[in-house]
């Protein structure tokens, strides 16, 4: 996971629009979802860091996330973002792949 | 020689929830009784794959930890003397909503395989966390249900239950275990868990500064069985 570069994050989210996505989402230890299948039509990044990122889909939906410090394209092409505190502890994740996770 | 064959034969099964509960609340027995030669099988029900410490500076995301968090317990039963490790894939923070019977049933499976004179896990109420309730009530009910010979033994947290009346339990329930001879080996294991413990700063500080952290004892309670000496669980 590297620091938030904006454009290049905006534009590697761009490549999950117009098509289904699984997403991974969490915010500290409240609240998890796992694999919600969703067709994203827009994605945005606002912000100077911590970011706060926006994902518009199925036509009448939201998923707004912010505290977004790190990302990173891994080897089976999911997108991972993630926020960190400044102890190393993750507050939010918010994961875009074009199959399933695991379980 | 016969001593040490019958030793040799003693077996304890411990069933806990994430990796690190073995190393972080008992890591001292565990290191002891291996060291004195009992057989070990730990059981994890998760990769703790949903923990919230990725490391300090971070170097793990919420995809990779479940393998990583693997990886490091077992080098921790590595440093402990913990020879089998399973995992029972139930992902981190849903074991409460695992089919109950099901669960029972895998964890009998490991009692009448193994057949242990000790079985360690959660207090079903007292466990201090979902997972940890959940894995102790299935394991409770594997114990009843298998009619094991051995004793069941709940863990639990630092020095609580030097005072057991807070809980409803007397001093006669509770097994003290002097691990102070083991502390070298609880450290390393705590060391091995490196994403759970680098934003525990003493855990890095020079050996001995942080080996007096540690308490000299750790605290079981009995579930089952019949009990032992107050000071041995065995």
């Amino acid at each position: 996971m590297i620091p938030i570069i904006k454009p290049d994050a905006e534009a590697k989210l761009s490549e999950f629009t117009g098509a289904e996505a699984y997403i991974h989402s969490e915010a500290t230890s409240y609240v998890f979802v796992r694999n919600f299948k969703v067709r994203v039509t827009e994605a945005f990044v606002a912000g100077e860091g911590p970011y706060r990122v926006a994902l518009r889909f199925d036509g009448h939906g939201w998923l707004r996330m912010e505290a977004i410090t790190h990302y990173e394209m891994d080897e089976h092409g999911r997108l991972l973002l993630a926020g960190y505190d400044d102890s190393g502890r993750m507050n939010v994740a918010l994961h875009l792949g074009k199959e399933p996770f695991p379980e | 020689m016969k001593i040490n064959d019958r030793k040799a034969q003693r077996k304890l099964l411990a069933v806990f929830a994430h990796p690190d509960d073995e190393t972080f609340i008992c890591g001292g027995a565990l290191a002891k009784y291996a060291a004195e030669g009992v057989d070990i099988t730990l059981v994890s029900a998760t990769r703790g794959e949903m923990g919230r410490r990725m490391g300090n500076p971070p170097y793990l995301n919420r995809e990779s930890m479940g393998a990583a968090r693997e990886s490091e317990l077992r080098e921790a039963c590595l440093r402990l003397g913990i020879r089998q490790l399973h995992f029972l894939d139930i992902r981190d923070k849903t074991v409460e909503f695992i089919n109950e019977e099901k669960l029972t049933e895998r964890i009998a499976g490991f009692i009448r395989e193994l057949e242990p004179d000790v079985v360690l896990t959660f207090h079903e109420k007292l466990g201090g966390h979902p997972d940890h309730n959940a894995i102790g009530k299935a394991t409770t009910a594997a114990f009843r249900r298998t009619g094991s010979k051995g004793a069941l033994y709940f863990i639990s947290f630092g020095a609580t239950m030097a005072r057991p009346e807070r809980f409803g339990y007397s001093r006669k329930d509770v097994v003290r275990v002097d691990v102070s001879a083991y502390l070298q080996a609880k450290l390393a294991a705590f060391r091995a868990h490196r994403c759970q413990t680098e934003i525990d700063e003493w855990v890095w500080l020079p050996d001995r500064e942080a080996l007096s952290r540690f308490g000299k004892h750790e605290y079981f309670l009995l579930g089952g069985g019949k009990p032992s000496s107050g000071d041995s669980l065995f």
